[in-house]
Parts: C-alpha cells; structure tokens; sequence
C-alpha cells in the first residue's frame, strides 16, 4: 500500500540560512490533494523535492517507492508542470512538448500524437503552432500543464494550476483533475486560497513556515483550524482584575498571569468572541495596553485562509 | 538493454540540443573565430592577385633574361636586354668627404703675384672639422717665387701657448714631419697662431702646410679652416691666404633600382653608379612559405584562440544558458539519468564545435590552396598533403574535445565563464615551464603534439615569448591522442559528479 502513496519522511530542506521546509512527514494517497499555504511557505520546495529538483538535506521521500533521485523511473510516472514560466525561445506549443515526448523514446508519429491529445485536453489546438513565447499567461499555464501530462503520469504535480486561468478553462481543469483522480491517479496540486480548492479535493495540507500545519479531509481541516485555540498576550494595568472578567467567558479556556502582574497570556477556543470580550472589558474602563496574537503561524494562516475568503 | 536506450536517449538530447549549440544567440561569434583565418589567407590572396596584375603590367619578362643578369653589367645594358619596367626607381645620395685630389694633410697654397714681407702669420680659426679643439701643425713652410727653398726652415718662431714643452711651435719649422706626435706644434688655444721670422723682408710665392695626417694622425684632425697672413711691422697685416681648409667634396653616388617578374620571380636590381651591385630574387608567392605560415596560423592563433574561446561559448552555454533562460528544469524532469543528458549535451557541442572548427580548418587550408599553382598543389597532395590535412583536423577536433569536457564541466560548477577561462589560458601559457607530469594535465600539449608542421618559432622574438610559445616536448601522436581522451574523460567523470548534484534554484542564479 505505502508503495502507492507519496511518502515524505522528517525531511528538511534549507537554502543556506534560509528555511525551505522543516521535518515534513506526509503519506499522500491517491487522489487530488492540495498544499495551501501562503507565499514563501513552502509550497514548491515540496514539489520540487517531489520531483529531485532539489535534494532534501536530510530525510527521505519515497513517490511510489522510486526514490527523487532516480528520474530515469520518476520521471516516467511523474508529470510536474512547475511555476517557472519560461520555455525555449525556439518553441511552439506543439513542438515543445513532442520534443519533450521524444525522451520517453516515442516515435515521432506517435510523440506527435500524443502531444496533439495532451494539447486537446487543456484546450490549446487552436494556438498549437504558435510560439509559446507569444502566449498569454493563461496559456503559458495550460502549455505547461499540457506538457506535464502528455505521457499520461500516474503522479501529476501541479504547482499553482489555477493562477490565472478564466472561469471557465478554471473549471474544466478542475474536471480533468477529477477525471485523472478517478483513475486512480495522484493530483497534487498547489494553491494559496483555500477555497479555490477546498471543494474539489480528497485532501489538503496546510503548510506555513515550512511545516505542516494540518493535514486530512477538507472538513476536519477546517474545524481543525476554528478549534485551534488560539493564545494572546493582553498588556495591561490591572492585570487580575482583567483575568477575573476574562475568565468567565466560557470561550476562554486558560489564563496565566505575568509575574509583573502587567500582563496575561490568554487561551481562547474562539478568536471572534475573544475580541468582543475585550472590547466590553475596554468600554468599561480597563486600559489594554496592547493585543498580541502570540502564535503566530497559525493566527496568520487563519487570517489568510479564512479572513480573505471571506 | 538499459544501456541501449540510454544511448538512444543520449543520442534524442544531442539533436535536440544541437540546435542551441550551432544557433545559440549567445555563441554566434564562435563562427567569426572559426572562419577569421580563412579570411585572412582569402584577402592575402587577394593582395598577392592585385601585385600579381600590377607586375604583369609594365614589368613582364621572361625567366631565360633575368637568369642572364650578371652582377657588374650596366644599368642601360640591362634595360636595352629585358625592355623598360615601370618599377624604375632612381635617387642619388651626396655624403661630404675630402677632397681624394689632395695629398693626405698637405696643402699647398699660391701667393700670385708673390707678396715680401719678413713675419709670416698662420691663423687657425677652426683647428678641426670634427669635435676636437686642438690644433695641430707639423710642418709651416714658405717658399719664393722659385719653390726651392724653405725660407721659414729652422728660423725663429712664436706662436700660441704649446700642449706640452716639446710640442712648441719651433716644431713646425724643423723640416721633419716623420717623428710622431713629439714632430709637430700643438695647441689647446682658441684661435692659436703661429708667427715665423724670415730675418728680413723675403717674396713669398707659396705656402705648403703639413697637416695632422701628413704626420700620421687621423685625417679627422686636419685644421679645419685658417688663414695666413704676412707682415713687415707686425703692425700692418696683409692677408695672402685667405680663410681656407683641407677640402671637403660632396661625393654623389647614383642608384637605380629595377624591378623585374617573370610571372613567378619578382627580381629586384640595385645598380650603384650605373652598376648591378645587387639582385633579389623573391617568389611572388611561396608555397613552403605559406605553408609555415599557416602552421604558426593555426597553433598560435587556432588551437591557443579560436578552439578555445570557440568552445568556451559553445560548451559553457549548454548548461549556463539553459539556466539563465530558467529552462534547465525541463531536462531534469525527462525520464533520463543526469549522466545522459550531460553525454547528449556533450554530444551536441561537440558535434557542432567540430563540424564549425573542422570546416573552418579546411576553409583555411583550400583557401591557401588557392592561391597557388595547380601543379604545385598536386605534387604537395601526392607528398605530405592529405596526412597534413588529416593532423590539422584531427587537431581541430580533438580540440573540440578535450576543451569542449574543461567547459562544459566549468559550466555545471561555476557561474561565471570569465574565471575558468583565464585560469586556464594561464595554465595552458605556462605550461612549458610546468614539470612533465603537469604538462600532460594541459589539452594544449597534446595538441601541439598533432600539428603535423612546427610553427615557426622565430629567432629574435623575446626569450619569454619564445619559451610560452614553444611547444613543450612533444608526445607521439598516438600518444597525444590517447592522453587527450583519458585528460577528457577525467574531466567528464568530473562532470557528471557534478550534474549530479545540481540543483535548479533559478532565483538566485541570475
Ligand atoms: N532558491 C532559493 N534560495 C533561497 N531561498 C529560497 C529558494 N527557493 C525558495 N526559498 C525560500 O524557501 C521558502 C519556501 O519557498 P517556496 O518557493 O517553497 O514557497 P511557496 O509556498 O511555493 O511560495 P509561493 O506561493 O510564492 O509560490 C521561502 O522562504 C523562500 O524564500
Ligand atoms: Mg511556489
């Protein structure tokens, strides 16, 4: 069974000082699975490792038991369309990815074929002789989804597949990565809104900071994410009386008093009573100093996933 | 099996990628390096045709004349034989020597109608014509009108403060001139003067000087210019010879030079005064000449240059490029070892490095051939030409090789093609001096080994030039081959090490 998931085992990848992604354990089943995170969490340092464009730094990867490092069998059963966009000066849609097609020792006849099938499917027959250098964004997006499938992958990883595409091409893409999904395929996509993807997929990992922050069917992720209780340091002048009114919110499930009796750090279930409870206790004369949401990647993946969506 | 289809993998990546390696925007000078030669022999050509023409008109003769020319025959002789030629240059050049009628040092002065007078006064104004200020004198004489006796022998004498004691002025009347230097009256004075007393009143009809040569001196110290004068009172001065000197002649050579070419010889005639002093002969167009001249071309300038600049652009752009234009992912997402991609990129440079330098080498070659006499081609064909034509591309190639690996694994490492490229031409200039065991590290070495003519190293180049220039001791050529490739294979092993562990991180690469 393991021999048919995608396995990332305590893997960590840094670029010289900086963090890629820190001790990832994941165990990926076929389906479509979305990594939603924001920009810079990590997203692509995944795939990337996925596909033995980098190498980790320590850990292993496992993409159906073939290991990053050999490509010569990776890459027959893998399909990355990366966010890079850029492609040869030289090349059409079409020439660009039968030539592509050519190292997976196709005929010309039948490379060519391929492509033609691969270049129906995302919907570009129409701009196939053209270069890609004269695309337009959402082409150039489709081009490279194209090429990333034209041999038919059991492992398609897609890093930001639906950055810039109309609605319309948006959902027939969607239907392709069902359709492949179906068959038994892994979809691995990227995305940095959780609701562009939280309907269509089997599974999504929430990334910040280079870790994983929750991971599993969409429904538990978002509970997982409200239920997170969230910690806050409350710098005030009276800092037991304002315990004493906080506690008996029923949201608030834990308070600590500083020692400088200035401050408290405060554990709510519920971020959106939490601040209503504060500003009650504010209009009724208590002076809070300052609020700061003391656990930070969450707080800020929450913002953004949910705040934004809203 | 597996290997089989690696190789046709390999083989796929080549003719994919050798459309970069002969089109890359990037290496386009590569062609202007690879053809420059061959234009430069196409335009000498083109030189050697226009003098060829110009010769043929106006200055055509036969071979049968021009090997009659004797060295001594005159000018006019010659031209009446072989016909006028335009190339007839002429100019004389004039040097300022002594008079060759004059008796070395003597001069002899007329004093017509004849003069009396008891004091006679040789001034020197100019005691030489060279540098040197001092007067010397041996012998003053003065004759009557008869020229038979020397009135001023042995009679009393004053005259300027001496060189030494025994070169006072008594030495000049003393009848001698053979006894050395202690036989004459010298001077360090400005303007000196020497002053005779005749006893009394005498006609003076000549005078006769004995000058610094007529003594045995270097005719350089001759009295330059003077005058004598004659007195009775030594008041009243009356001048009988006026300023005067050894003389000086302009003597004026005549020089023609005529040039002459019989379609292959061009002869150039040097006549002084009317006479063939000298006769060049030069082919017009040298094919053992060109020869050498071609295999310092190609050494110095093909193998040291345009090889490996040419490869340097080619090779460091296979994977360079494809980083700088953020596409380098693609091939690392083909169903292909890293190894493979890095023999077909390989492949392709080096098929179209040796295919652009190759036909370069032979551009240059059929160009020089051009220029010469069928039959004198067809002769050096039958002799050494093919096996020279096959070292000089065999070099070329193996050129493209052995530099080809150094750059292509330069380009997996580093990012700025500046730095390998002058570490390495430093290393490949330095390397005659380097022991043995480093020379055969060097692809310039075993180059040198192959070209199938010695450069011309010349003689008089600086001694440092020569020795960066020389070849280091040769390697037989099957030899040079072999440690060429086994250089190269190090050095791809080297690379594909380092293919590797490339990773793509195109953010930071630019
Ligand atoms: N080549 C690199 N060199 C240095 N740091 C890098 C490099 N690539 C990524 N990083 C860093 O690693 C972290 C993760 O980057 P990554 O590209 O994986 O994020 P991402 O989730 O894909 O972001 P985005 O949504 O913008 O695509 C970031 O902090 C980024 O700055
Ligand atoms: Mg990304």
């Amino acid at each position: 069974m393991t021999s048919l998931s995608v396995v990332f085992d305590e893997v960590s990848k840094f670029y010289g000082e900086v963090l890629g992604v820190n001790r990832v354990s994941m165990n990926i089943p076929p389906g479509i699975t979305s990594l939603v995170g924001p920009n810079g969490s990590g997203k692509t340092t995944l795939m990337n490792l996925m596909t033995g464009l980098i190498h980790a730094d320590a850990g292993t990867i496992l993409m159906r038991g073939i290991s990053p490092r050999d490509p010569e069998k990776l890459m027959r059963i893998t399909g990355y369309a990366t966010q890079y966009d850029a492609a040869p000066r030289w090349a059409t849609g079409f020439s660009f990815i039968t030539t592509g097609l050519l190292l997976f020792g196709y005929s010309r006849s039948e490379a060519e074929q391929q492509a033609w099938k691969a270049l129906e499917q995302v919907g570009l027959t129409d701009a196939a002789h053209r270069k890609v250098a004269a695309y337009s964004k959402g082409m150039r997006q489709r081009v490279r989804l194209a090429q990333a499938i034209a041999h038919d992958p059991e492992i398609i990883l897609l890093d930001e597949p639906l950055n810039g595409l109309d609605p319309l091409v948006r959902a027939g893409t969607i239907e392709l990565f069902r359709t492949w999904a179906n068959r038994g395929r892994h979809v691995i996509l990227s995305s940095h809104v959780l609701q562009e993807v939280d309907l269509i997929s089997d599974q999504v990992i929430l990334i910040a900071n280079g870790m994983i922050v929750a991971e599993g069917k969409i429904r538990d992720v978002r509970e997982e994410i409200q239920e997170h209780p969230s910690q806050f340091i409350v710098r005030c002048d009276d800092a037991s009386r304002v315990a004493s009114l906080l506690f008996d919110e029923d949201h608030v499930t834990e308070i600590r008093l500083n020692e400088d009796r200035l401050g408290l750090l405060v554990m709510t279930r519920d971020r959106e009573r939490f601040s209503r409870s504060i500003g009650r206790i504010a209009t009724n004369g208590h002076v809070i100093d300052s609020i700061i949401p003391a656990d930070e990647n969450v707080d800020a993946l929450y913002e953004y996933l949910i705040g934004e969506g809203k | 099996m597996d290997r089989q289809r690696r190789v046709k993998q390999a083989w796929t990546i080549a003719r994919i990628e050798l459309r970069r390696a002969f089109f890359s925007r990037r290496a386009f000078w590569v062609y202007g390096l690879a053809l420059f030669p061959a234009v430069i022999f196409f335009f000498y050509n083109l030189s050697i045709q226009i003098r060829r023409s110009s010769l043929q008109s106006g200055s055509l003769t036969t071979p049968a004349l021009i090997d009659s020319i004797r060295i001594g025959e005159r000018d006019e002789d010659i031209l009446a034989r072989l016909g006028k030629t335009k190339r007839d240059y002429r100019w004389q050049s004039n040097i300022r020597v002594r008079d060759k009628e004059e008796k070395s040092g003597i001069t002899t002065h007329k004093i017509d109608p004849a003069y009396e007078a008891r004091y006679v006064r040789l001034n020197i104004m100019v005691p030489t014509c060279s540098s040197d200020r001092t007067t010397r004198i041996y012998e003053f004489e003065v004759y009557g009108p008869d020229g038979a006796t020397n009135l001023a022998l042995h009679r009393p004498v004053t005259g300027s403060t001496p060189c030494s004691a025994d070169e006072g002025p008594e030495k000049a009347v003393n009848g001698s001139v053979a006894g050395g230097i202690k036989d004459r009256w010298c001077s360090h004075e400005p303007r000196s003067y020497l002053q005779v007393d005749l006893g009394e009143p005498r006609p003076i009809g000549s005078i006769v000087i004995r000058h610094a040569s007529a003594g045995g001196e270097s005719a350089e110290f001759d009295t330059c210019r003077f005058s004598v004068q004659a007195t009775n009172d030594n008041k009243i001065f009356a001048t009988v010879v006026g300023a005067t000197g050894t003389r000086l002649v302009e003597e004026i050579t005549w020089h023609r030079n005529l040039v002459y070419f019989d379609g292959r010889r061009e002869v150039r005639l040097s006549f002084t005064d009317g006479r063939l002093t000298a006769k060049n002969e030069k082919l017009l167009v040298d094919f053992e000449e060109d020869r050498k001249v071609f295999a310092g071309v190609f050494q110095f300038f093909y193998l040291r240059l345009a090889i490996f600049f040419g490869c340097l652009g080619i090779f460091m752009n296979l994977f360079r490029g494809e980083m700088l234009d953020k596409t380098l992912h693609f091939w690392f997402l083909a169903p292909a070892r890293r190894e493979v991609l890095l023999a077909g990129k390989y492949g392709a440079g080096l098929i179209a490095s040796s295919v652009i330098f190759a036909f370069g080498t032979l551009a240059c070659i059929a160009v020089l051939l051009s220029g010469h006499s069928s039959a004198e081609v067809q002769q050096y064909w039958q002799s050494a030409g093919s096996a020279h034509l096959f070292w000089y591309t065999a070099a070329a190639v193996l050129g493209c090789i052995g530099y080809g690996s150094v750059f292509v694994a330069a380009g997996l490492l580093l990012r700025n093609p500046i730095i390998p490229a002058a570490v390495l031409l430093a290393w490949e200039s330095v390397n005659g001096f380097l022991p043995a065991l480093l020379q055969k590290l060097s692809i310039l070495y075993y180059l040198q080994s192959l070209c199938p003519v010695p450069a011309p190293v010349d003689g008089d180049m600086p001694a440092l030039l020569r020795l960066l220039l020389a070849p280091a001791a040769p390697a037989s050529k099957a030899g040079a081959v072999i440690g060429l490739l086994a250089v190269t294979a190090v050095v791809l092993w080297l690379a594909a090490l380092a293919i590797r562990r490339i990773q793509i991180s195109y953010s930071t690469e630019a």
